[in-house]
C-alpha cells in the first residue's frame, strides 16, 4: 500500500513539475493568448472572424493600417495619391521581405488583391472588397487600384487586406497555403496544433517595430471561465472576452488587471418599420423614450460601454458631436403608447440568439413593458437570427438586439447596410434618407460626406427607424506585466504589446 | 460465432445508415451555414454566389446522394469552416477524445469498483449509508460546474495541475476527473449490486465455511463471477464518457472530438457533425458487439447464437 502511494505522490510530483516550469518560461519570452476558439483559418484572405484575424494579422502586413489613436498610416503602402476619383496609385515599401527570404514586390500587391476580389476564389470578404475592379502594376514600385466609381471608404477597407506572397501561394496551393502560412508581417508561423494552439516566432528581419516576445502561443479556450482560470493561474498573459462580472474579480488583485477600449461595435434596437405596430412613427418615438441607455450601460454592463445618441461611435468618421436622438423619457413614452390605442398593443417578437448578452435583451423588454407595448423575447439560432434579419421588409422581425461592426470605421459601413433598400437588412424605406446615404458614399470630399451623414443621422433621429443604444467595449483579461493599449478595431498586434516585470 | 458475427454486421450496417441519413436530414432542416460565413455587409448577391459555391443551393436529394456517394469511398467530405478533409479533422482531434476517456474510465473504475466492494462487505452499516450517499452526491455534480470548482481549487488556488488545455500527462488529470466521477457512481452501484448477490450463493457459503478469507474470496472468485453486468456497463459508460466529454472538453479547453461537435454544431458545419455523430455510432456498435464477446469468454455458460434468444 505504501509503494502506491508513493508512484501517486511521484507521478503528482512529476505532474505539478513539468506544469510549473511551462508556467515560469511564459514570464520572459513566451506570451500565451487564450482565445475563445481556434483560428479557422490563417490564410488572410479566407476566413474573417475575430479567432482567425487576431492571429493572422500578425503574421501578414496589410497594405495600410490603422495607429493606436485610430488614424490609418502606412504600412505596405508607403503612400498614395489618387490619379482620379477611381484610380488610386499605391507607393509600394522597398526593403520589405516575407518569411521565406523573398522581397515583397508590387506585383504581390497586385496579387492580393485580385486573389481576394476574385468571385471564384470566393472569399467571405470579398463584400468589402468588391469595389476595387482592377489593380495593376504601373511602375517597378507601383500599384494602381480601380474601383467602380469614387468609393470613399476603400482607404478604411484596405487597412484589412493582407499581403500573400505570390510565388507561394501559387507553387503550394491555397489549402497548403492556410496550413503553412508565409507572410511579411512581425511573426512567422511556427507550428498549428489542431484544436489547440498555434505558435508564432518573431520574425527578427521584420522592416518595422519588432516584437519583444521570441514566441507567442494562441489557445483555444471556449470556456470564459477557464480562460479567468487559466489568467488567475499564470497559465496565459492575456485573454479575450470577459465581461463585467469576470472583470469585477480581478479589481484588487496586483498580478492580474483589466484592458478595455470602446470599439467601433454599436449595440441597437432594430425594429421593422413596415410591419405593426412599428409602422407607427409615434410608437417608434416611443420605443425611443423608453431606451434608458444609461441603465444598461451602467446598471448591466458594469461601465465598461458607451451610451450613444447617434448610430455610430466616435470612432466612425461621419460622427457628429452634439447631435442626440430622443431620450429616455419613461413618462413620454407611456403617454405615447397610451394614446395609440389599440394599435400600441398588437403583441410583437424580440429576436435574439444566445450570442447577444440575454441581460440586456431583458431589460429591453422590460423597458418596453413599462413603456405599455406587448413584447416578447423569441430566441434562435444566430444562423436563423441572420438569416431573418436580412430577409427584406417582408420577413425582418418586428423588433430585434443588435450589434454592428462593419471593421471600418466609416459611416457607410453602418449606416448603409442597415438603411438603404439596397440591403436585405434595411426596412425604412426612406426616400430622402436613401439620397443623403447614396451621395455620401459618392464622393471623396470629407465636408461633403460629412454634411450628408449629418443630414441622414437627422432624419434617423426624427423617424427613430432603429434605436442606437451603446458603443460596445471589449474587455481583455490580463497579467499585471503586459503593456499593452487595446485599440477599437479588436486587433491583438503583438508588436505593439511589451513586457514590464 | 461466424453465423452471430454476420447477423451483427447486418444489423450494424443499417444502424449506421439510419443513423446518418437522419443526422443529414436533421441538420438540413434548420438552414445551412452560409449567413455564418460572411460578414454582416454581405449583400444578397454575396450570400447565393456564396451559398453555390459550397453547394448548398443544390435540390437535398442530390446533395444526400453525393454524400453517400463520397462515403462509399471513405470520403467524409470537407469542413466548409475549416477547409480541410473531415477525416483530417476528426483524425487529428480522436487521440485526444480516446486519451480522456481512457484517463477518465481508469478513475471511475478504480475508484468506483473498489467502493462498490466495500459498499457491499458493509452492506445494512452506516459506513456503507455514507459511502453510498457521497457516490450519488459525485453523480449528481453537473460537470460544467465540478470541472470549474476542480480548476479552481488544483490549480489556480493549490498550482498543483495546469487549468487546461492539452499537454503533457498533467493536464489529463483534472479532465478524467472530472469526467470520471459521473460514472464512477455507476461503477459502484453496479459492483455493489453484483456483490450482493454472489454473496448470498451457495457457493461462498461453502467457501466461508471452509475458511477462506474475505480478501481471497473477494479476488478469486467473487471478482469474476460478478464482472458479467460490470461489463455491460463499461460497454455503456464508454458512449456515455464520449457523450459526456462535449461538456468537459469544453471548460477544459481540451481538444477532443466533444468540443469539436460543440463548436461544428453551432457553426452549422454539417459534414464535420455527420462524421463524428457516425463515428459515435460506429464505436457503440462495435463495443455492444465487443461486450457480447467478452460475456462468452469470461462465463461459458453463455453461447454466442445467430438465433434471438
Amino acid at each position: 500500500m505504501m509503494k502506491r502511494q508513493r508512484i501517486i505522490a511521484a507521478l503528482l510530483m512529476s505532474a505539478s513539475l513539468s506544469w510549473a516550469s511551462a508556467g515560469a518560461a511564459a514570464a520572459k519570452d513566451l506570451l500565451t493568448i487564450d482565445l475563445v476558439n481556434e483560428p479557422t483559418s490563417l490564410d488572410p484572405h479566407v476566413q474573417w472572424n475575430p479567432d482567425s484575424y487576431f492571429v493572422y494579422r500578425n503574421i501578414f502586413d496589410n497594405l495600410l493600417t490603422r495607429d493606436d489613436s485610430g488614424a490609418i498610416v502606412p504600412q505596405i503602402a508607403t503612400e498614395w495619391t489618387y490619379l482620379s476619383d477611381n484610380e488610386i496609385e499605391f507607393t509600394i515599401r522597398d526593403g520589405v521581405t516575407f518569411h521565406d527570404g523573398t522581397p515583397l514586390t508590387a506585383e504581390d500587391v497586385a496579387f492580393s488583391v485580385k486573389r481576394i476580389t476574385d468571385p471564384g476564389f470566393s472569399s467571405p470578404q470579398l463584400s468589402q472588397f468588391n469595389s476595387i475592379t482592377d489593380a495593376r502594376v504601373s511602375a517597378d514600385n507601383k500599384v494602381v487600384l480601380v474601383t467602380n466609381g469614387a468609393y470613399p471608404a476603400v482607404m478604411a477597407q484596405l487597412v484589412k487586406l493582407s499581403i500573400v506572397p505570390q510565388h507561394v501561394v501559387e507553387a503550394v496551393g491555397n489549402d497548403a497555403f492556410n496550413l503553412a502560412p508565409v507572410g511579411s508581417g512581425p511573426y512567422k508561423f511556427s507550428d498549428w496544433s489542431r484544436g489547440v494552439s498555434v505558435t508564432l516566432a518573431v520574425n527578427e528581419d521584420y522592416w518595422g517595430d519588432k516584437g519583444v516576445f521570441k514566441e507567442a502561443v494562441f489557445r483555444a479556450v471556449p470556456d470564459a471561465a477557464t480562460r479567468m482560470a487559466n489568467l488567475q493561474a499564470k497559465a496565459a498573459d492575456l485573454v479575450v472576452t470577459i465581461n463585467s462580472d469576470m472583470a469585477a474579480q480581478l479589481d484588487g488583485r496586483d498580478d492580474v488587471k483589466v484592458l478595455s477600449v470602446l470599439t467601433e461595435r454599436v449595440a441597437y434596437f432594430a425594429l421593422n418599420a413596415q410591419k405593426p405596430p412599428m409602422n407607427n412613427p409615434d410608437l417608434r418615438l416611443a420605443v425611443a423614450h423608453a431606451m434608458d441607455k444609461e441603465g444598461i450601460t451602467e446598471g448591466i454592463l458594469g461601465g465598461y460601454d458607451e451610451p450613444v445618441g447617434q448610430f455610430m461611435s466616435p470612432a466612425h468618421f461621419g460622427w457628429v458631436d452634439g447631435l442626440e436622438s430622443p431620450g429616455y423619457d419613461p413618462d413620454k413614452a407611456r403617454e405615447l403608447v397610451a394614446a395609440a390605442g389599440e394599435e400600441a398593443k398588437v403583441p410583437f417578437p424580440i429576436l435574439t440568439s444566445p450570442v447577444y448578452d440575454q441581460r440586456v435583451v431583458q431589460a429591453i423588454q422590460q423597458m418596453l413593458t413599462d413603456a405599455g407595448f406587448n413584447a416578447s423575447i423569441e430566441m434562435t439560432d444566430m444562423a436563423t437570427w441572420l438569416k431573418d434579419m436580412q430577409a427584406g421588409p417582408e420577413g425582418i422581425p418586428v423588433s430585434a438586439f443588435s450589434r454592428w461592426s462593419c471593421a471600418c470605421q466609416d459611416a457607410d459601413g453602418i449606416l448603409f447596410p442597415t438603411l438603404h433598400s439596397s440591403s436585405g437588412w434595411a426596412s425604412a424605406g426612406d426616400t430622402a434618407l436613401e439620397a443623403a446615404l447614396e451621395a455620401g458614399r459618392s464622393t471623396l470630399d470629407e465636408e461633403e460626406r460629412l454634411a450628408e451623414y449629418t443630414k441622414a443621422q437627422a432624419i434617423l433621429n426624427e423617424q427613430n427607424y432603429l434605436i442606437p443604444l451603446y458603443q460596445a467595449a471589449i474587455i481583455y483579461g490580463a497579467a499585471a506585466g503586459l503593456e499593452w493599449t487595446p485599440t477599437p478595431n479588436e486587433s491583438l498586434f503583438l508588436n505593439r504589446m511589451d513586457w514590464a516585470e | 460465432m461466424t453465423r452471430y458475427l454476420l447477423r451483427k454486421l447486418g444489423e450494424a450496417t443499417l444502424v449506421m445508415f439510419g443513423v446518418l441519413t437522419l443526422i443529414f436530414f436533421i441538420q438540413r432542416l434548420t438552414g445551412d451555414p452560409t449567413f455564418l460565413l460572411l460578414p454582416e455587409t454581405a449583400t444578397q448577391a454575396d450570400i447565393e454566389a456564396m451559398r453555390h459555391a459550397l453547394g448548398f443551393d443544390r435540390p437535398l436529394m442530390v446533395q444526400y446522394l453525393s454524400f453517400l456517394a463520397d462515403l462509399v469511398r471513405f470520403d467524409l467530405g470537407r469542413s466548409v469552416i475549416q477547409n480541410l478533409p473531415v477525416t483530417d479533422i476528426i483524425g487529428s482531434r480522436l487521440p485526444y477524445t480516446l486519451m480522456l476517456a481512457g484517463g477518465a474510465l481508469a478513475v471511475s473504475c478504480l475508484i468506483g469498483i473498489p467502493l462498490g466492494v466495500v459498499m457491499a462487505l458493509n452492506h445494512g452499516t452506516t459506513f456503507a449509508t455514507v459511502l453510498s450517499s457521497l457516490v450519488v452526491a459525485a453523480q449528481s455534480l453537473p460537470t460544467f460546474w465540478s470541472g470549474i470548482i476542480l480548476i479552481l481549487i488544483f490549480a489556480v488556488s493549490l498550482g498543483w495541475l495546469p487549468p487546461s488545455s492539452a499537454g503533457g500527462f498533467s493536464h489529463l488529470v483534472l479532465p478524467s476527473i472530472a469526467l470520471g466521477l459521473l460514472s464512477m457512481a455507476t461503477f459502484a452501484r453496479v459492483t455493489r449490486t453484483a456483490i450482493l448477490d454472489e454473496l448470498s450463493k451457495e457457493y461462498v457459503r461453502t467457501a466461508r465455511a471452509r475458511g477462506v478469507g474475505m480478501g481471497r474470496l473477494v479476488t478469486r472468485h467473487l471478482a469474476r463471477n460478478a464482472s458479467i453486468p460490470l461489463i455491460t456497463v463499461a460497454a455503456l459508460e464508454v458512449s456515455n464518457l464520449l457523450a459526456g466529454a462535449v461538456v468537459v472538453e469544453t471548460v477544459f479547453a481540451w481538444p477532443g472530438l466533444g468540443q469539436l461537435t460543440m463548436q461544428s454544431i453551432v457553426s452549422r458545419d454539417f459534414m464535420v457533425v455527420q462524421g463524428v455523430v457516425l463515428l459515435g455510432a460506429f464505436v457503440t456498435v462495435v463495443l455492444n458487439v465487443m461486450a457480447d464477446i467478452l460475456y462468452s469468454i469470461v462465463d461459458p455458460r453463455i453461447t454466442l447464437s445467430a438465433r434471438p434468444s
